[in-house]
């Protein structure tokens, strides 16, 4: 059974003079892994924190499992939709546990301590990503492949569906960044929706199903993978031309280009 | 083995706060001992357990050194407690009443009390009280707004706030002191202040403000829950569900009741909030929820012995504890601004 579990009608977002978002609307069906592609500043940042309640619509509506944001309880949404941020900074040490607890806070009553349920919801969160050996460590002694984690650990601790990540590939190098895509992927397969913003075109093309591509004018395009990285639409979308695309997409040599063409 | 570390820390909170209880009765008993008349302990403590037997030793425990020590665990607790939900709400260890301002702002506030409107009250509490609370909360506001750049907290704007309440403050004295029918005795209470000298206050005055701090620090918990959550960020703490607007009302007002509190009875005592938060984090962690009866338990161990050292050692010249914790908590501080500012490059 397929069933939509985000949806954007026909959303506008300006920030102060300039038009962000130009009537985007998309949906995406449950359990689909999707890349965000575009270039910086864009607006990619802006259309996650649209689809978690963080900014409002100027217009257009975004439904979550077919209600709109707006009709969602503050301790109902993040229990349904996990936004991974790009960054993390803690002005206090706080162990790793500590942190990934915080993924709890949406089940919590404002006075009263976690359950059992909780506890296990944290647990099984650290054990999906592999940082169940880093639990008593502090946050600031983490690489930036640790710290992905910690973070993917708190989404998960929220135990939604669906899941948000804003440029997790970002800072780290290849074999993490093959390892980070590696995770969502097997989130993906436990039946997690996963929409996530990347940069890396080879990436993208090997690992995602579907792509929503912001271009600058501003306009988008979405659909599966094959269908939306074309030179065509991708040259135009990163402002550069068809021949210089190519070079950057085939070298080092790789096949991953032949599957993108 | 996870449990077991969760577990391994409450039992170390546990038996933190457990010696922290324990070092707060030996130091209320041993700081009533010690004095110009030096009562010896188990005198104390006979009259601390038959106060109508106590005699001589009872008028000199019961009327100046019991007040004057409960005032300092009064302070103590107060300041300590608000330097945790501050530190908390400002996601920045150096958050302090009195670095801030918001001590300053309490100052001002009931000086104006005294001097302007010194009979007016409002359900039970003086006018003095009711403006050392409105001088705190205003000054978390203009602070609030001065230091908010895209949704961080500049260093700079947060300490030159407090250097300019501070800067205000010591202005409205020299006014105050320039009228001629300024009380006596309100100038007296205001030179206390600046200098941070703990008052001997009335039975009356401690039978309101003790209850007072104990309700805020307690009221204080939930949101100090919800403070572990803000220092993921103001975006993710809403992300997973935290009204981040109420938290930060409900800690600017509990945050300026117990600076007011303080400041009644202490005036301007420096560094406490940062000095006692600082060192129980190294011991027990972060964790708001723990960390703020800990700090309260600590912080009034820790003033009363300073209020004690501060009495006692230059004997029969009394120094303000505010110059004591000044001592040593302005090297802390700038300590922290140092490692602060080059971890941020």
């Amino acid at each position: 059974m397929i069933s939509t579990i985000l949806e954007f009608q026909n959303v506008s977002f300006s920030r102060g003079s300039r038009l962000l978002l130009d009537r985007l609307s998309f949906a995406i069906e449950t359990q689909e892994m999707v890349a965000l592609l575009g270039p910086n500043g864009v607006g990619k940042t802006t259309m996650l924190k649209l689809a978690s309640r963080l900014l409002q619509p100027a217009s257009g509506n975004v439904l979550l499992q077919g209600k709109p944001l707006a009709d969602w309880s503050r301790q109902h949404l993040p229990r349904s939709i996990a936004l991974v941020p790009q960054e993390l900074e803690l002005p206090f040490n706080f162990r790793v546990e500590e942190i990934v607890a915080q993924g709890r806070v949406p089940y919590l009553p404002l006075f009263g301590a976690g359950t059992t349920r909780d506890r296990e919801a944290i647990e099984s969160a650290m054990e999906a990503v592999d940082i169940v050996g880093l639990r008593d460590r502090p946050f600031s002694q983490l690489s930036g492949g640790e710290r992905q984690r910690v973070k993917i650990a708190i989404g998960l601790a929220q135990q939604s569906k669906l899941m948000l990540l804003d440029e997790p590939t970002q800072h780290l190098d290849v074999g993490r960044q093959i390892e980070l895509i590696a995770l969502l992927r097997r989130l993906n397969k436990r039946g997690i929706t996963i929409i996530a913003a990347v940069h890396d075109l080879h990436l993208v093309a090997e690992n995602f199903s579907s792509v929503i591509m912001l271009t600058p004018e501003p306009a988008w395009i979405a659909g599966p993978t094959a269908e939306v990285m074309r030179p065509d639409l991708l040259g135009r979308t990163f402002c550069v031309s068809q021949s210089d695309l190519a070079q950057y997409c085939v070298s080092p040599p790789s096949d991953g280009l032949a599957q993108v063409w | 083995m996870g449990s077991q570390s969760k577990r391994g820390s409450r039992a170390r909170t546990n038996t933190v706060n457990l010696i922290l209880l324990v070092a707060l009765l030996l130091s209320i008993v041993l700081a009533t001992s010690l004095g110009a008349v030096r009562l010896p302990v188990n005198e104390v403590l006979h009259a601390f357990l038959h106060p109508s037997q106590a005699g001589e030793a009872g008028e000199i425990i019961f009327a100046l050194r019991l007040p004057r020590v409960l005032a300092a665990a009064l302070v103590g607790a107060a300041l300590s407690a608000t330097g945790v939900l501050f530190q908390g709400l400002f996601r920045n260890p150096l958050a302090d009443p009195f670095v801030l301002g918001t001590s300053g702002g309490a100052a001002l506030g009931g000086a104006i009390g005294i001097f302007l409107i010194p009979t007016l009250s409002f359900a039970g509490f003086s006018a003095t009280a009711v403006l050392a609370f409105v001088g705190s909360v205003l000054t978390m506001v203009l602070v609030w707004y001065l230091a908010r750049t895209s949704g961080a907290f500049a260093m700079e704007t947060l300490l030159l706030a407090g250097f300019a309440i501070g800067t205000m403050l010591n202005s409205a004295t020299v006014v105050f002191e320039l009228r001629e029918e300024a009380s006596s005795s309100g100038l007296r209470v205001l030179a206390a202040w600046l200098h941070g000298q703990l008052s001997i206050p009335a039975w009356s005055q401690l039978g309101l403000i003790a209850p007072l701090t104990i309700i805020a620090i307690v009221f204080a918990l939930p949101v100090a829950g919800r403070l572990n959550t803000l220092a993921l960020g103001e975006e993710y703490a809403s992300q997973l569900g935290v009204h981040v607007g109420r938290v930060r009302v409900a800690t600017v007002i509990l945050g300026s009741l117990l600076t007011a509190a303080a400041v009644s009875l202490g005036g301007l005592i420096g560094f406490v909030g940062l000095l006692v938060p600082h060192f129980l984090r190294i011991l027990i962690g972060p964790n708001h929820v723990r960390l703020l009866p800990a700090a309260a338990l600590g912080g009034a161990t820790f003033l009363i012995l300073a209020d004690t050292l501060a009495r006692t050692a230059f004997a029969p010249t009394e120094i303000p504890v505010g110059v004591f914790t000044a001592f040593l908590g302005g090297p802390a501080f700038l300590y922290l601004l140092h490692h602060r500012s080059q971890e941020s490059g």
